[in-house]
Order: structure tokens, then C-alpha cells, then sequence
């Protein structure tokens, strides 16, 4: 009869229900590794192999990438450092916790980048040997290089780019690293902290002590993780049909947090580089307007959730500005790092340090069943060692206890 | 053996009309289809009405299927593929594998019309969410639709209220490697917008474009009956994103007419996908060592003025295996394919007879 039993639109959705797979065959872009190890072949340069234990996990054009779980050097993000310390000690806590091997050093060199994207500065091979510069640091150490801001994960992989097609440019960083005494390696991989984060994601679940399934979270990714040499990036048919990064999003589903859908998903954050220097009322009003008001008002999120430090700065930090206004604003901001390790019984203040964050979360803490009070209370206990002269810092000890 | 035989590979419109040309000329055509039925992409897709004239195109179809199977001089091999080739002009041994086993043709000349693919829209992904959001479709979708005379919101079946095309999926795009311009894009989804027009008169209808390629007299019979008899809107500007907004689709881009952003609401969105070399294609092309552009399309190594020789002697390649292509273009060079062919053959078998 040629009569469709099935509704057309039931079929074209079936249709579609396998999802979308790459295949590393259709990729349009190079595989860097191809060129890196042919130019190790030839001597140009020494690559620096993922050490074991290594998660494997699947990037946007369906390449495997090798995602280090320790052994690791960890370059640290200057904002992190200066603006949220909690944020990486939270990344260091969860090293502990699991008791992988890792160095924090104490030697790296800031990676420039935000000028340059700011155009500040610099030039080619000056950007290429501080990035070297930091791999051959780490790999003095014998460590990985694991890094932790957005910002250098994103320049470095277009730093590396350049390194790999532009002998001359490799001939004027091997002089700069010879001055330094130090070899020209590159890493096999470049990793960010949040890939981590998310190969280590089912383990921090098994170890959750705190319930999170009532939580509803909104997901911003960091343009220089999914938009900047953009295959690099983690992405799972399970998460959005592979059609957006998995990262983040995979942790907190990990963790039985809700995600909370927003349409303005995809716009920056509105650091933007250049804006928060330049134009920081258009960052400001950015933040609030097409951000958090739209998150407010389509998913009314418990919190927002990203992975780069400007990001979590600047969604947090903008909201005061808002709040005058009378934005619809007022949601907490965290990184994956402290959600995560929240999830699994870190301390609020002592490793979060949530004091650092400007919007309140208070109420955010409370729906997780934490204390905010009494929580307060043993850090300002601790803080008290301080005060008497017993200690000049807090210690992991402390930070525990 | 020296054969006159001319194997056809591809039982699409191409395909199809070579084969009934080879049988009306007098020769014996074997075509091989991989599919348990002929018809190709148009059928395989379900394709409702064909561009530019609105022809039902399974009535099309079926008229040129009836023509090759009450031909005596086309021998038709469905389900079956070509797997494996050897030997040179006017005698190629050509293995052909079915369900019932493998079997060694001996033919004279070779004729490939395994067309393309449609481009996936999976591979542009965070721009248009098709994978993600159910009411993100593409012209073949919405052909299955305009078939079953039926369109709506797939998500929950309602009427839609606006409907947008986005140009250019997978076409004129540099960064997934695929620079060329499909060249039927923008007709058929001018065909389509009428069709909607007419299917769902209330429902307001855009079309975001780079720019309109309307070849020839699709001009007249599309884009500006689309404007002006169905009130189709163009807006010159590209859509960078789709993301889900209530029930409805956001779509965002940039208006470069009116040089500003927009973010209009749709309820169904259609992305106008391009061509891709099918998989067919790319198979035989390796099967027989012909020569392939650098998007994976069989080149036609005499072009502009031989559309249909390869790169091999005695094998020739019609339709949308060697590039983009409209069913004119298709019917065209299987007539001149199937023209060569034979020219081929007989040249063959007066030598062989000499």
C-alpha cells in the first residue's frame, strides 16, 4: 500500500538516534603527533613520552588522546594563583587524595599568553621558548607537564603548531634553549587539568561522600579549550551526541549532578582577553547579560561549573556589578576541581578557600547538607596558628584535619 | 576474452539512463546495484519531488527503471558489488559478489555512476546541533517528509510556525575540507521552501544564504517563484550556531546585508547539506586505480570537454562520482558515457576481428 505505519518524524529521529561518530580517517586537520615524532627521527627535537598510568580518551575528530593520571609537573595559572588559590589546591588535593606522584614547582615561567591574546606582545620565538622553557623544567623532573590554566593550554598548542611547521623557528628557540642550558622538548600530548579531571572522573565518584543528584549545574566551556586548535578536545558520543566538548559536563554527570541547559552555552564567558583589560564594563555587562541572566532565567542552575580561570573569575567576579543593577544574578561559580573535590569531602575553606569567590554561595553549601558556619568556624580555628606565630602557612595536615 | 559487454556499476539515475542507452543502441549492459532495488540516491532517500520542475520523482524514477527492465539487452545484478578488477581496455575481468557467491564478468568497457553521499552534519559539529536537537534536519529529512505529506516539528509532532534553511552545510567550507560548492543546495532548498509554503501555508519560511547559486533557469523557476508566488524570505548571512531556546531552535549569525548580529527562533531548521563522494564511489575508484581528485571524486581527466573518461582506458564515470551534480548533468554524461562505451567496444572487437 506504500501507507508509512510510523510517523515520518519518528523515523527521521531513529534515524539519528546511533548519534554522530568521526573517524579519525575524516579528520581534517593533521595529526601533529605524525610531524612531532618524524622531526624526534630526524633529531630535531626530544618528545616527551606520556608516562604511565595514562586514561585514553577520545578527541573531537575521534584521535585517542593520552591523559596522564600521575608523574605529573603542574604549571600553574598566574589568576588561579592570584585571584582563586583554591581552585589549583583543590587540583593538588585530589593528587593527594588518590595518592598519585606530581610536582608543584616552584621554577616555571608565566607563560605570556594572556598579552598576546590581549595583542601585548610578543614574538614568535620568544612565545615558543617559554613554553619549551616549561617543558624542559618539567621534564628535568621527569615529570609531565599537566597544565592548569586555559589560557597557556591554548596558546601552547598553537605555539606548537608553529614549532612543528617552521624549521627556523625551531633553529632560533634551540639557541635561546642552549643559553638556558636546557634540550628542545616538546610533550607528546598537551594536557589540561581539566582532561584529568575528567579521566579521573568515575574514580572521584567511587570516593564521593557528599550527594550532589539534587543539584542542578550550568556548563561553561572555555573557548580555549573546545574553540581554540579545537580538535584537540575531549568529545564523547554520550555526552551531547559528541556534538559539543564533553569536558566538564561528562565530570559533573559523573558526580549525578544535573546539567542545566542554557542557550548562550556557547558564548564566551565574557573575559575575552583584550575586553577584561581594555573594555572591562563590556566583560562586566557581557558576563551578567549573556551568561548568568540567561542561565538564571532558562535552567535556574544551584551553580555554574567551567574549567579556566578567566572563566570562573569573571562569571563570579561580574555579578556584584550586576547585582546593583538588579540583574537576576546570585549563582555560585566553582571550577571542576573544587566540585569535585567538594564531592569527595574536601574542606569548603581550608582547600576550596570559597572566601576568595565573590558570589555568595552560602546557600549552595547548605542544599549540599555542608555547614557554612561551622565550616567557617575550623578555618578560622586553623587560621588561629597563624595568628599565634605557631605557622607561618597551612599545611595539608591542616587543610585535613 | 575481448568482450563488448559494458558493465554498469551504480543503479541510480545515471546509472540507469546509461545502461538504457547501451540496450537501445544494441549492446548488452550488465549493471551491477549493490541495493535490492534500483532507483539510487532519489529512491534510497526518499526524494518527494524532483528540482526544479516538482515532478514526483518516484513517478520519474520508476519510469526510468521500467525502461531498463523491459530492456532484453540489460542484464540487471542487484545486491551485488563489485569487489575486485583486473585486465585492460576492451577486456576487463570484473569479480562481482552477491549472496550467492562470487562471479568473474568479462567485459569490454566500464561505466562507474556510484554517485555521492549526502554530507553529514554530525561532522559540523557545536555549529547546528543536528545530532542534539530534534527539530534540526536536512534536506533529505525534509524530502521524507514533504513525501509523506507530513511536516512537522519532529520533537512533537505539532505544525510548524517558522521554518529556516541554512545554505552551505559541508559546501564552500574550507575548514572541513570541502571547498567546492554542491551546486544544488540552493535549488532544492528553494523547491523545498515552496513546497512547505504550499504543504503549510502559515508558516513563514527563510532561507540564510552566502550567496544564491540558481543555475540557469532555476532562477525564474525557483528563486523568485519562491519570493514572489510563495513569499519566501532570503536573508543574505551566515548561521554560526543553533542552540535550543524553550521549545523553540535559536538560530544565530550574522545579518551581512544589515551588517548586525540576529538570533531568530525557528521551529524546524533545515540544513542544506552538501555532496560528498559516496562510498561506493571511493571503493571503486581504488578497485579500478582511478585517478581521484583531493575531495575523493573520481576525476574526469578530460574535463571540461570530456566530462566521462578517467584516468583508466575503457572505464568512464557519469554523474555525481565525479563531482557535484544536478540529474541533468547526470542524464547527460551516462548518454555520453554510454556513447564512449560503446565507441570503445566496437573499436575493440573490429581490431580483435581484424
Amino acid at each position: 500500500m506504500g501507507q508509512q505505519m510510523i510517523p515520518v518524524e519518528e523515523l527521521i529521529k531513529s534515524q539519528k538516534q546511533p548519534g554522530f561518530k568521526y573517524t579519525p580517517e575524516d579528520a581534517p586537520t593533521e595529526d601533529y603527533r605524525d610531524i612531532l615524532f618524524q622531526l624526534e627521527k630526524e633529531g630535531e627535537l626530544e618528545v616527551i613520552r606520556v608516562p604511565e598510568p595514562y586514561v585514553e580518551v577520545t578527541t573531537k575528530y575521534g584521535r585517542k588522546k593520552k591523559i596522564p593520571l600521575e608523574h605529573t609537573w603542574h604549571h600553574k595559572s598566574c589568576g588561579q594563583c592570584g585571584h582563586i588559590p583554591g581552585y589549583s589546591t583543590s587540583i593538588f588535593w585530589l593528587h593527594r587524595q588518590f595518592g598519585f606522584d606530581y610536582v608543584d614547582p616552584s621554577d616555571q615561567t608565566s607563560c605570556t599568553a594572556w598579552n598576546y591574546y590581549a595583542s601585548a606582545t610578543s614574538n614568535a620565538e620568544a612565545q615558543v621558548a617559554v613554553a619549551v622553557r616549561n617543558f624542559a623544567a618539567a621534564h628535568e623532573t621527569g615529570r609531565f607537564p599537566l597544565i592548569h590554566c586555559g589560557t597557556s593550554f591554548g596558546h601552547y598548542k598553537e605555539v606548537r603548531h608553529e614549532l612543528l611547521h617552521h624549521h627556523d623557528l625551531r633553529r632560533k628557540v634551540r639557541d635561546i634553549m642552549e643559553r638556558l642550558g636546557k634540550k628542545l622538548v616538546f610533550p607528546e600530548e598537551i594536557v589540561h587539568y581539566s582532561e584529568w579531571v575528567y579521566a579521573m572522573r568515575d574514580k572521584i565518584a567511587e570516593r564521593q561522600v557528599i550527594d550532589m543528584s539534587h543539584i542542578v549545574a550550568s556548563v561553561h566551556p572555555a573557548c580555549h579549550y573546545h574553540k581554540l586548535v579545537e580538535e584537540d578536545a575531549i568529545y564523547d558520543p554520550e555526552i551531547y551526541g559528541a556534538q559539543r566538548t564533553a569536558i566538564v559536563t561528562g565530570t559533573l554527570k559523573a558526580l549525578g549532578i544535573q546539567i542545566g541547559e542554557y542557550s548562550s552555552w556557547y558564548d564566551c564567558c565574557g573575559f575575552g582577553f583584550r575586553h577584561i583589560l581594555v573594555s572591562r564594563d563590556f566583560s562586566r555587562s557581557f558576563a551578567v547579560q549573556r551568561k548568568i541572566e540567561v542561565m538564571k532565567e532558562e535552567a535556574n542552575p544551584d551553580i555554574v561549573v567551567t574549567h579556566d580561570t578567566g572563566c570562573v573569575t569573571t562569571l563570579d567576579q561580574s555579578q556584584f556589578a550586576g547585582k546593583a543593577h538588579g540583574k537576576k544574578v546570585g549563582i555560585p561559580v566553582m571550577s571542576d576541581s573544587q566540585i569535585a573535590a567538594l564531592a569527595m569531602g574536601a574542606h569548603p575553606y581550608k582547600v576550596l578557600q570559597l572566601h576568595w569567590h565573590n558570589t555568595e554561595n552560602r546557600p549552595f553549601l547548605e542544599k549540599l547538607g555542608i555547614d557554612p558556619d561551622e565550616k567557617w568556624r575550623e578555618f578560622e580555628e586553623a587560621l588561629e596558628k597563624l595568628k599565634s606565630g605557631e605557622k607561618q602557612y597551612l599545611t595539608w595536615e591542616d587543610a585535613d584535619a | 576474452m575481448p568482450s563488448q559487454d559494458i558493465l554498469v556499476i551504480g543503479g541510480g539515475p545515471a546509472g540507469l539512463e546509461a545502461a538504457r542507452s547501451i540496450g537501445d543502441l544494441g549492446f548488452k549492459a550488465i549493471l551491477v546495484e549493490k541495493r535490492d532495488r534500483l532507483g539510487g540516491t532519489p529512491d534510497e532517500a526518499q526524494y518527494a519531488a524532483l528540482t526544479p520542475d516538482l515532478r514526483s520523482a518516484e513517478e520519474a524514477m520508476n519510469e526510468m527503471i521500467q525502461a531498463v527492465e523491459n530492456n532484453p539487452n540489460v542484464d540487471i545484478r542487484l545486491s551485488s558489488t563489485v569487489v575486485a578488477a583486473e585486465g585492460s581496455v576492451g577486456d576487463f575481468k570484473v569479480t562481482v559478489k552477491n549472496g550467492k557467491g562470487e562471479e568473474v564478468l568479462n567485459v569490454g568497457a566500464v561505466i562507474v555512476a556510484t554517485g555521492f553521499q549526502h554530507f553529514d552534519p554530525g561532522r559540523e559539529t557545536q555549529k547546528y546541533g543536528y545530532y542534539e536537537y530534534e527539530d534540526v534536519i536536512t534536506l533529505v529529512d525534509c524530502e521524507k517528509m514533504l513525501k509523506a505529506h507530513r511536516f512537522v516539528r519532529p520533537s512533537d509532532g505539532k505544525k510548524p510556525e517558522r521554518v529556516c534553511f541554512i545554505q552551505c552545510v559541508g559546501s564552500r567550507d574550507r575548514r572541513i575540507g570541502n571547498e567546492y560548492c554542491s551546486k544544488v543546495c540552493c535549488g532544492i532548498a528553494s523547491k523545498e521552501a515552496i513546497e512547505i509554503r504550499q504543504m503549510v501555508p502559515d508558516c513563514k519560511v527563510f532561507i540564510f544564504y552566502i550567496d544564491m547559486r540558481m543555475y540557469s533557469y532555476w532562477e525564474p523557476q525557483l528563486y523568485w517563484k519562491a519570493q514572489e508566488e510563495h513569499k519566501v524570505n532570503y536573508v543574505k548571512g551566515i548561521a554560526t550556531e543553533i542552540v535550543k531556546k524553550g521549545d523553540k531552535l535559536l538560530v544565530k549569525g550574522e545579518d551581512t546585508t544589515l551588517r548586525r548580529p540576529f538570533e531568530i527562533p525557528m521551529d524546524i531548521v533545515i540544513l542544506s547539506v552538501g555532496m560528498e563522494p559516496s562510498k561506493g564511489t571511493r571503493e571503486i575508484a581504488k578497485i579500478f586505480g582511478l585517478k581521484q581528485n583531493k575531495y575523493q571524486f573520481i576525476e574526469a581527466v578530460g574535463a571540461p570537454m570530456d566530462t566521462v573518461s578517467t584516468s583508466v582506458p575503457g572505464v568512464f564515470a557519469a554523474g555525481a562520482c565525479t563531482g557535484p551534480a544536478d540529474l541533468e548533468d547526470s542524464i547527460s554524461a551516462a548518454g555520453l558515457a554510454a556513447m564512449r562505451a560503446i565507441k570503445t567496444v566496437r573499436e575493440n572487437g573490429a581490431k580483435k576481428a581484424s
